[in-house]
């Protein structure tokens, strides 16, 4: 039985997923909407009236366990839905005042209507049939228009009128967001009431029983009485399907997810979320946050006395509004604030299904190593929490736990996903201590970079311009650059790239001498890159932060200061579309593109930290690596000290290196 | 002064409260002994689609005896009196006789309690054919619920339960402060029932329990009583859940001011559309009627949210059947 449930499951999905090829279907959203959030069915706006056009009529959801369940439903009528069926209702979201039109086409067996709780202003009924609770739409293509003026902000249902106890249950709901004249940035005429409007979340809840709807679908019977509801959805889908996209090509019938997505709360990132919560369902729900109290704000489309909850009831027909921050109280870091507790050990560690969305590290922003075979579905370090309804029946798909009424909250890393270099690899110079991993942190380890040195083969005269050296590695293939030897700063104006240059004397300040055969010859220049990996494609916002210093000194392990004559700093960010791989293998490869200011560059660097943070434009596309470079970033720091007077060595100190950005 | 306790009709008892009512404007709440009978008799009453179910319920009257209970006094109207009077409360236990010893299951002893009213000490049962007297001061002006806790529920599920009303001194409010005035005033007393549970009480397996009628003041829509109130009044809608769910209440087209939980004043009153009432508990909220048109002819309406608006083993068909939908908890506020 449960076999061959789950074959006509997989059948409806096959169908499902032919329909989607069809060109009219858009998966119930408009263009452009974003993948996580609310998102609003526009309708048409036309001086102060705001018009939707509706259609009731009737499809089939998708249950993670395989199951299909027949539905009625409100669908978006206009383009470029047309109709196409969806689970819930669409978002209708209307601004205070506007004139709210509704115009209901009833595509169902039976007479049909939509009641407006909450709604105080008259709602006016054109065409259509005197029903119990409202007018309503005759059977099979009947129609009624609704129309009244969008009331108090908040968050509102809106839902069946008609044959209430089967209509309701079958799924004729959707939610009404009605926005104050504030601004869509605020949830009520409330200062109190401001949020991150792209963190803007619905959360509406039902319940199902899949009796009825098998009874109303074969036209058998049912009581009403008897409900026993197996599935239990927010946004009218199940945990694990509540944390798939918007639009997910694999819910074409369910359009809306309910991932809730966040970062901790800072200066830069001050606003809450605002997670708008409706109960269409009959039964009551526990609702329950990890990791953060929510701050509820409003019932009923109406201010309330803020309380704070990791616990609160929503009941039947009711909707709340919360305001939800994240603040990483505790700051744990394994650098300066590490736990003061071991983190278990693996072997005492069950990952289920070996699938998880750990990192690895229990850190925020930090990834780690798992057990073999085991796969994470965790980006970049970022935290998950469980929300979900706390009578444990709920979170389940028929019985079956995980599943129903839950979804994700998950918290980012401050300012995005944070990517630490993989490798450090020095295109220029050579090593003077320390490793990529001193780059990751901001702390007194550090990445030191000397420049290039070499020797000459023969005592060099004078007046001589052109010198053979024992070896070119590392200095600059093409480019005038400058080289010291002993106390003569000379500018390399040909032969780059072999071991006999033409050299220009004198230079930067310094006298011509005469240098034995063996002198040091050191570059004036260091160049290193960082490298990333694993950042995922479709990342954005790409952000590179970088923090270093340069010291007098190319030996020893302290840093001799600098005060004059500083170094300057150039960090470049290698564009793979110009030339591959092999546009950014060399200091001066035609992939580097210069990070645009602010702040701009090249800027000086002596022997202090200095700190700088450049965002790329989006969409960052191209500075993520393809194929064989798949998910690579890499970040070029190039310091030249290539100014008067008499400019000398110095090494390169790397403290922190690090990209932050949107995951997908 | 009052005569309630003689009331045998629900339209005498109105009219005694709205006499009671009056009187109280002119005269100060001082404490004034008031006496109660109570009866807890059984019956038959009829539901909307003609079933007849077996009820237990509290008569008011001093002339106690066995199937006093019907259509016109079930679940009774509330108990009413004024913030500081001594009250009486006589209970006499007409129940049928009890199968079992007394205080053995089944036992039909009644266990008289209004929670949130502390009685003065002495005894609180009543078994079959006994009468049980319990005394209180009304401290606190509000809405509460009176009831047996006999035989571990099954009592209240047969209808032993009723509304009490604490009236403070000042007329035409449901409590001290002003802001608690009404015009109109009507208590909403939640129940619901299961025919098969009714018909052998002191038998059936509660495991089975499945309600099938949701009643206001022990009627199933279309037999509830209308809410009558005109454009501009406030409307005290005192919540009494005496069943078992708890219960969600709708109001379409208007927002209720939820002032009291428990006859006790909110420190923070809100306003509510879709207000869930604990099972054994109360509520006290004001709505204004708008004075715009009602969404229906028949009014503003007011019905269970969890959908329990039909009757009886109703059978969801391919078309709506009026001989079992709409029914339950429904009415609406009309002019």
């Amino acid at each position: 039985m449960t076999q061959r449930i789950r074959r006509l499951g997989m059948v409806g999905a096959l169908a499902a997923g032919a329909a989607l090829l069809a060109p009219a279907q858009a998966g119930a959203l408009p263009p452009g909407a974003p993948k996580i959030g609310m998102v609003c069915t526009p309708g048409t706006v036309s001086g102060s009236e705001h018009t939707f056009n509706l259609v009731a009529n009737t499809g089939y959801i998708s249950t993670p366990d395989g199951n299909t369940v027949f539905m009625w439903s409100y669908a978006n009528a206009d383009g470029p839905d047309n109709g196409h069926f969806q689970s819930p209702g669409p978002v209708l979201c209307v601004t205070q005042g506007q004139t709210v039109v509704v115009n209901l086409t009833n595509a169902l067996p039976e007479p049909t209507s939509i009641v407006f709780p909450g709604q105080d202003a008259p709602v006016t009924a054109a065409g259509g049939a005197a029903g119990l609770l409202t007018t309503e739409a005759a059977a099979t293509n009947g129609t009624v228009s609704y129309s009244f003026t969008a009331g108090s902000p908040g968050t509102y249902l809106y839902e069946s009128g008609s044959n209430i106890s089967k209509q309701v249950e079958m799924g004729l709901y959707g939610a009404l967001v009605v926005r104050p004249a504030a601004g869509a940035n605020f949830a009520y005429d409330s200062a109190a009431t401001q949020f991150d409007p792209s963190r803007e979340f619905l959360m509406l809840f039902n319940e199902i029983d899949p009796d009825l709807h098998h009874a109303v679908e074969t036209g058998g019977t049912y009581d009403v009485n008897a409900l026993h509801n197996r599935y239990f959805a927010i946004n009218g889908r199940e945990f694990p399907d509540t944390v798939q996209d918007n639009s997910s090509v694999l819910l074409p019938n369910q359009p809306y997810g309910a991932l809730v997505r966040i970062q901790p709360n800072s200066a830069s990132n001050p606003q809450p979320a605002l997670i708008r919560m409706l109960n269409a369902g009959l039964l009551n729900h526990p609702f329950h946050p990890h990791g953060n109290h929510t701050k509820e704000i409003a019932q009923d489309g109406r201010l309330i006395a803020p309380t704070e909850h990791f616990g609160e009831s929503i009941g039947s027909g009711q909707t709340l509004d919360f305001l939800l921050r994240w603040d990483d109280v505790d700051s744990w870091n394994p650098a300066n604030n590490p736990f003061p507790v071991a983190p278990p050990n693996y072997r005492n560690v069950f990952f289920k299904d070996g699938n998880t969305y750990y990192s690895g590290s229990p850190y925020l922003g930090y990834t780690g190593t798992l057990p073999t075979g085991t796969v994470t579905q965790n980006v970049c370090g970022e935290w998950y929490f469980p929300l979900h309804s706390h009578a444990l029946n709920e979170f389940t798909n028929f019985d079956e736990g995980f599943g129903g009424m839950g979804t994700l909250l998950r918290v980012d890393p401050p300012g995005g996903c944070f990517g630490a270099p993989a490798s450090a690899v020095i295109v220029g110079g050579s090593l003077k201590g320390g490793s990529a991993s001193a780059l990751a942190l901001d702390d007194n380890v550090y990445y030191q970079v000397n420049p290039r040195t070499t020797t000459r083969t023969s005592a060099t005269t004078v007046a001589q311009t052109s010198i053979t050296v024992a070896s070119a590695a590392g200095f600059p293939a093409s480019g005038t650059y400058y080289v010291r030897i002993d106390n003569e700063v000379m500018a390399v104006t040909g032969g780059q790239g072999t071991t006999t240059w033409t050299v220009s004397r004198a230079q930067l300040g310094t006298a011509a001498a005469s240098h034995l055969s063996g002198a040091v010859v050191s570059g004036l220049a260091t160049d290193w890159y960082a490298g990333f990996a694993g950042v995922p494609a479709g990342a954005q916002n790409l952000k590179v932060t970088y923090k270093g210093r340069n010291c007098a000194n190319t030996t020893g392990t302290s840093c001799t200061a600098i005060a004059s004559n500083l170094p300057q700093q150039t960090v470049k960010i290698c564009n793979w579309t110009i030339a591959g791989a092999t546009g950014c293998s060399t200091a001066t490869s035609a992939g580097w593109v210069t990070l645009a200011p602010p702040p701009a560059q090249p800027q000086s660097v002596g022997s202090t930290d200095v700190t700088s943070t450049w965002t790329l434009p989006n969409p960052a596309t191209a500075y993520l690596g393809t194929g064989a470079n798949g998910g690579q970033v890499r970040v070029l720091v190039h310091t030249q000290r290539w100014t008067a007077p008499s400019p000398t060595p110095f090494s390169t100190w790397g403290n922190l290196m690090k990209i932050v950005y949107d995951a997908p | 002064m009052r005569a309630l306790a003689l009331t045998k009709t629900r339209a005498l008892l109105v009219l005694a409260v709205a006499s009671a009512g009056l009187a109280v404007t002119s005269s100060t709440a001082s404490a004034a002994p008031v006496a109660i009978d109570l009866c807890a008799s059984n019956g038959q009453i009829t539901m909307p689609d003609t079933t007849v179910v077996n009820v237990w319920g509290f008569v008011q009257t001093a002339s106690c005896g066995p199937d006093l209970v019907n259509d016109s006094n079930f679940p009774g109207a509330p108990l009413s009196v004024d913030a500081g009077d001594v009250v009486t409360i006589n209970v006499t236990n007409a129940l049928p006789p009890d199968p079992a010893p007394p205080g053995d299951p089944p036992d039909h002893t009644i266990r008289f309690e209004i929670p949130g009213i502390a009685f003065d000490p002495g005894p609180t049962d009543a078994a079959v054919g006994a009468m049980v007297t319990r005394t209180f001061t009304a401290s606190a002006p509000g809405t509460y619920q009176f009831q047996s806790a006999g035989d571990a529920g099954r009592q209240e599920a047969m209808g032993l339960y009723g509304a009490l009303i604490v009236r403070p001194a000042t007329a035409n409010q449901a409590y001290d402060p002003a802001s608690t005035a009404y015009n109109v005033e009507v208590t909403l007393l939640l129940s619901e029932i299961d025919p098969n549970f009714n018909a052998a009480p002191d038998t059936f397996d509660l495991h089975g329990y499945l309600a099938t009628y949701w009643l206001i003041n022990g009627k199933a829509y279309p037999q509830t009583a209308g809410i009558t109130a005109a454009a501009g009044q406030r409307v005290l809608l005192r919540y009494v859940n005496a069943g078992f769910d708890n219960t969600t209440m709708l109001l379409l087209g208007m927002h209720e001011n939820v002032v009291a939980r428990d006859a006790r004043l909110l420190n923070n009153p809100f306003d509510a559309n879709a207000e869930t009432i604990p099972a054994g508990g109360t509520e006290d909220a004001i709505a204004t009627v708008p004075a715009t048109a009602p969404p229906s002819p028949n009014g503003f309406p007011l019905y269970n949210r969890q959908m329990h608006v039909t009757n009886g083993n109703a059978p969801t068909p391919a078309a709506p059947n009026p001989a079992y939908s709409p029914g339950g908890m429904l009415t609406f506020i009309h002019p």
